[in-house]
């Protein structure tokens, strides 16, 4: 089966002779959410951020359901069917939570174009919140509204960089069965975590990452229990 | 009294709209624009020649004034071309010199809009000379609105009138674009989170153009409206920029509203200065306003951001 997001032998970095991606390569099968974990610094987000087309791809591809997507500029990233959720800053704090949706489903073509009703029964909370400005919203309800933003633009992929950081362990499970309420809607996602144990028991597989390449890689329930990603965090040899 | 304000709104008015380019420059590509004054001055030369193409097209020689005001309808076509001409003037500086150093530092963009400006403002003196030049040779009369015994009562011209109104309805009409539209909303998230708003699906570079457009634009049509009210100088811009910053900077840096309030606070200080402290520190008090308001709110009247 073609896999929905392919990132094969990606090498790149912010700066050019620094490589923070040495030939990483993740393949996300339709429909699996997939959880990218590793230790800090290992490229974890550099990695989402390429294939996102917010750092450059020195060499390497990036296939959306076949379709080789490389180096296109980040907003053509959107329209090709490949959604991104950063880590911080994501929601449009000085528009309010219906303007940050209303101009993500406008940018997008009619026909791709996500209901924005649907958007407000998927995450309740933000329908209470239409008027006010995002920067106004708690730490989980920004998460949604992150997620809603680009869920509008109808991806078949979406890539989210550590959705669960700053957000209480509640909040965390909050976010990740809405995650996985995505998911069910056709949605294929591949997760950023440093909350190793949360995105284990969301993710169906789980790829490690160590100095910008991975370097382990298997179904997410047997890596809960796996000695060696201890080890690779703690920084031995898998 | 009313008579200093009504003159203060007039040289509000054209600084307001030069400074809302200002602001909306440094708040989408992040720089101030030194040139942005050499807009007004290219606005209201540029306006000069349309204004003679269309006399020499139309055969009308002369223009004929349109109602109480001081000009006719060529003028007010002559300005919508200026302004489309200083849009496509901006667009080239833009593709010349900003494209090109933009993935630098703010401070390398902010001299070479001080070279851009040197060049402009040189380029506009060679190409129409550093005499005066005015739209309409017509000798307006002032209107009495309110008598000499009212609050020292109040004069004004109809083409005054007309510079406070357009300004008034352009400034509404951007506050519509930047609120109701989908490329006013655009511009808001460039400018608050430009990685975020290119993930959202925004053409940053398009927003990045239609920003120049409306800054230039609108300073054009300031240029313009300087010109129906004085003269048409080299100068004209050169001599409004610092207004045009303390304006920006009191309304509060990247704030549209702050712009335009602070345009007109810093033409009613100028003109309500003058009975005080003589017209030559007129235009010192503008400082004196900004920096009494700096010390009591850093960020400006509507800033968010220090």
């Amino acid at each position: 089966m073609t896999p929905a997001l392919e990132l094969d032998a990606i090498e790149g970095g912010y700066e050019p002779g620094l490589p923070i991606l040495r030939g990483a390569s993740v393949s996300v099968a339709p429909g699996e959410i997939v959880a990218l974990l590793g230790p800090n610094g290992a490229g974890k987000s550099t990695l989402v951020k390429a294939a996102a087309g917010l750092v450059p791809i020195w060499s390497g591809r990036v296939r959306l359901a076949g379709r080789d997507i490389t180096g296109l500029p980040a907003h053509r990233m959107v329209h090709e069917g490949l959604g991104f959720v950063p880590q911080t800053e994501n929601v449009f704090a000085n528009l309010s939570v219906l303007e940050n949706l209303q101009l993500a489903a406008a940018l997008i073509a009619r026909q791709r174009r996500g209901s924005l009703e649907k958007m407000f029964s998927l995450f309740p909370d933000l329908d209470r919140q239409r008027k006010l400005p995002a920067g106004r919203l708690s730490g989980g309800q920004r998460q949604m509204l992150a997620v809603a933003r680009a869920l509008v633009a109808s991806p078949s992929v979406l890539m989210l960089d550590e959705p669960s950081a700053g957000l209480s362990p509640k909040l965390v499970g909050v976010v990740f069965e809405r995650l996985r309420a995505v998911r069910d809607t056709g949605v294929t996602i591949l997760l950023v975590e440093q909350n190793v144990k949360a995105a284990l028991a969301l993710a169906d597989r789980a790829v490690v990452l160590v100095e910008g390449r991975e370097r382990l890689e298997g179904a997410a329930r047997d890596l809960a229990d796996d000695p060696r990603m201890a080890a690779l965090y703690l920084g031995h040899a898998a | 009294m009313l008579q200093l304000i009504a003159d203060g709104l007039v040289v509000g008015s054209v600084i307001a709209l030069g400074a809302v380019g200002l602001t909306l420059t440094y708040s989408i590509l992040r720089f101030a624009n030194f040139g942005q004054g050499e807009f007004m001055t290219w606005g209201a030369y540029l306006a000069v020649s349309a204004l003679a193409v269309v006399l020499a097209a139309t055969g009308a020689g002369v223009m004929e004034p349109l109602g109480p005001f001081s000009f006719g309808w060529q003028l007010i076509v002559a300005m919508i071309l200026a302004a489309a001409l200083t849009a496509v003037l901006a667009l080239l500086v833009d593709w010349l010199l900003f494209r090109r150093l933009r993935r630098g530092n703010a401070i390398t963009l902010v001299i070479a809009s001080f070279g851009a400006a040197l060049a402009l403002r040189n380029l506009v003196q060679f190409l129409y000379g550093t005499l005066p030049e005015y739209y309409t040779r017509e000798i307006q009369i002032a209107i009495r609105l309110v008598p000499r015994d009212v609050l020292g009562g109040l004069r004004i011209t109809p083409d005054q009138m007309l510079v406070i109104g357009l300004t008034l309805v352009l400034m509404l009409a951007l506050q519509g674009l930047l609120t109701r539209t989908t490329l006013g909303r655009a511009m808001r998230a460039t400018a608050q989170n430009p990685a975020l708003a290119r993930v959202a699906g925004v053409d940053v570079e398009g927003v990045i153009r239609a920003t120049w457009v409306i800054g230039a634009a609108l300073a054009a049509v300031a240029g313009v409206l300087a010109g129906v009210v004085g003269q048409v100088r080299p100068g004209l811009g050169f001599e409004l920029l610092l207004p045009l910053f303390a304006a920006a900077i009191l309304g509060g840096i990247g704030s549209v509203r702050g712009a335009v309030v602070g345009g007109y606070i810093v033409g009613l200080a100028e003109s309500l200065s003058v009975p005080l402290v003589g017209a030559e520190y007129r235009a010192a008090t503008a400082f004196v306003v900004l920096i009494g308001i700096l010390l009591l709110r850093p960020t400006g009247l509507f800033g968010e951001r220090a």
